[in-house]
């Protein structure tokens, strides 16, 4: 009994510590802001492993989708919640944040699924090198949206999300924030495992090795196409709903190819079609990009490299299609990796 | 009739390759097209099952029947979800990554769930009693012939009642071969309806219970399997004199 539902029980002592020592104030809030940054680097690769590890395709204009996501929670949640110098006073009680803000974050990740379709559409007739091209195409087109989008700051980008958060404090002191990253982390996770391991999910990688044997395996390719691209957008979107209420700035900029190549490199990394090997190179990725701080610039050298000698000595990343349970069998006791 | 092929003209591109064939398969039987290289054999076939994707042959005109129904309009899944019909194609198109179970229950991916699968794999198993020893081993460790059979047992768990062949002899030893056949002939009996490609026009014909010969896309002869055998025209240029 206690066995079975241990990872579950983890999850919550672990949520609950987290959320205590934020309460409390007992680390500062650089670490806690690193924290959160990790969790959104696990929705960040895990998502993008869905398409380019389990499906087999090439995409490489993740942050993209996370721009869409960052700015229509954000614009969503000033313009409902604060008195903005734009937008006004605010459309609803600001009180009901608190209840609201996981729906304007799920708002932001259903925008992104949205625009995930660009990709996806296409990707009917296209595959490989130019379905990457059209990826990072798609990254460009919205970048360039919203940098000519005035009203919304274009590339001065946008801010007032701080407002949103100290609102929801003023209702009930919690560190809200702390919590929600947690939550829609575990919640992501949780997806894209019960996703990749149904039946209709043993589709993706059926299109990944053969999609001739797929169709004729009766697979709906385009259907399948569009669900997966789409449930990987969408989870970036709220990965970038999440980020820019962190930072409680946004700006186009920050979504552009670099931060699309980061994405990149934790999920190979971490090992491609393989959950646990994204979590892990998300949590180090992170680790890593901080320990390197006083690096400063030098740090964009350091890390590419680093990448390099891995790829060298490692080409299938840290799990490389397995999963903890394979390396740990043991751990099978306690959880159902797959 | 289970599938009429009624005048149909297909071209790749700028690229006429069928000549507005016409052919007919019905229930139970064993149909075999023959031709050479290039004569449109596969291109039939893929107009049939609408494969594959990317670049399917576009149909000009003329219309692929089942049971009088037109499957012009019928998506590639549908082919086999809803008219059971199940290709082997050229080149096998196992999945190699995956064990050869594995394999074989992704092929009952749009099935109902309450299908009796385990009478069926155990009725794999009982046709191919070596993808039975290899059951765990992953499917591009087996030597050819393990795979053609693998392809083919795949296709029999999609539930098909109909099965499609595109030249399932290519690149298996003679005794390989032989027993493929006999296999197919048992499941005909079974009550399977085949159609099969080959260009073992010999092999092919003493299978079938009919045959068409295809060249440059089109039907140069038709008939019973023993009259296109003793037809001298085809004797020359398909079975060797």
């Amino acid at each position: 009994m206690l066995r079975k539902y241990s990872v579950q029980l983890i999850l919550i002592a672990l949520g609950g510590i987290i959320t205590y020592i934020a309460y409390q104030e007992l680390v500062s809030l650089y670490i806690l802001t690193v924290l959160m940054f990790m969790g959104v680097n696990i929705i960040l690769s895990s998502s993008l492993n869905l398409v380019n590890g389990y499906m087999g395709e090439f995409s490489c204009g993740h942050a993209g989708f996370m721009c869409v996501g960052a700015y229509v929670s954000s614009v969503l949640g000033v313009l409902l919640f604060t008195k903005d110098k734009i937008f006004g006073a605010p459309l609803l009680n600001p009180d009901l944040a608190v209840y609201l803000f996981p729906v304007i974050i799920i708002i932001g990740g259903i925008a992104a699924a949205l625009f995930g379709l660009l990709v996806a559409l296409p990707s009917y007739k296209t595959r490989g090198d130019y379905l990457a091209i059209i990826t990072l195409a798609a990254n460009y087109i919205i970048i360039s949206l919203i940098q000519n989008m005035d009203i919304i700051g274009g590339s001065r980008g946008f801010m007032g999300m701080k407002k949103v958060i100290s609102n929801m404090e003023d209702v009930v002191y919690l560190p809200w924030m702390v919590i929600w990253v947690f939550v829609f982390t575990v919640g992501s996770i949780w997806i894209l495992r019960r996703y990749v391991s149904s039946v209709f999910g043993k589709g993706v990688s059926a299109i990944c090795q053969d999609e001739v044997a797929a169709e004729i395996m009766s697979v709906n390719t385009n259907k399948i196409k569009t669900i997966t691209f789409m449930l990987s957008s969408g989870l970036a979107g709220i990965a970038g709903g999440l980020f820019a209420y962190i930072v409680g700035y946004v700006n186009p900029g920050s979504f552009n190819i670099l931060k699309s190549t980061e994405a990149l490199v934790m999920v190979y990394l971490g090992g491609m079609a393989s959950l646990s090997g994204s979590v892990l190179s998300a949590i180090l990725f992170t680790i890593l990009l901080e320990l390197l701080r006083p690096l400063q610039i030098i740090k964009w050298v350091v890390i590419p490299l680093i990448l390099i000698v891995l790829m060298q000595f490692r080409p299938e990343g840290i799990m490389g299609n397995r999963e903890l349970s394979d390396i740990f069998p043991k751990l099978k006791r306690f959880y159902r990796f797959k | 009739m289970l599938l009429s092929v009624e005048n149909l003209i297909v071209k790749y591109g700028n690229i006429q390759a069928l000549h507005g064939i016409s052919f007919d398969v019905d229930e139970g039987e064993i149909v075999t097209l023959i031709g050479a290289n290039g004569a449109g054999k596969t291109t039939s076939l893929y107009s049939i099952t609408r494969l594959p994707p990317p670049e399917a042959p576009r149909v000009i005109s003329g219309d692929i029947k089942y049971k009088g129904q037109s499957i012009l309009k019928t998506s590639p899944d549908s082919v086999v979800k809803d008219l059971k019909m199940a290709l082997v194609p050229e080149g096998r198109h196992i999945f190699g990554n995956m064990t050869v179970m594995e394999n074989l229950i992704l092929a009952t991916y749009s099935r109902e769930k309450d299908a009796d699968l385990e009478s069926e794999y155990k009725r794999i198993f009982k046709l191919f009693p070596r993808l039975e020893e290899r059951k765990d081993q992953r499917s591009e460790s087996l030597s050819g012939g393990e795979q053609q059979m693998l392809a083919v047992g795949r296709a029999l768990m999609t539930g098909c009642n109909f099965i499609l062949l595109d030249e399932p002899s290519m690149g298996l030893a003679p005794v390989l071969k032989y027993e493929l056949f006999r296999t197919l002939k048992q499941l005909n009996e079974e009550g399977m309806t085949i159609l099969l490609i080959e260009q073992n026009a010999s092999l092919a014909l003493h299978l079938a219970h009919r045959g068409y010969v295809l060249d440059t896309g089109e039907i140069v002869a038709q008939g019973s399997s023993e009259s296109l055998m003793n037809d001298p025209k085809v004797k020359k240029a398909y079975l060797g004199g």
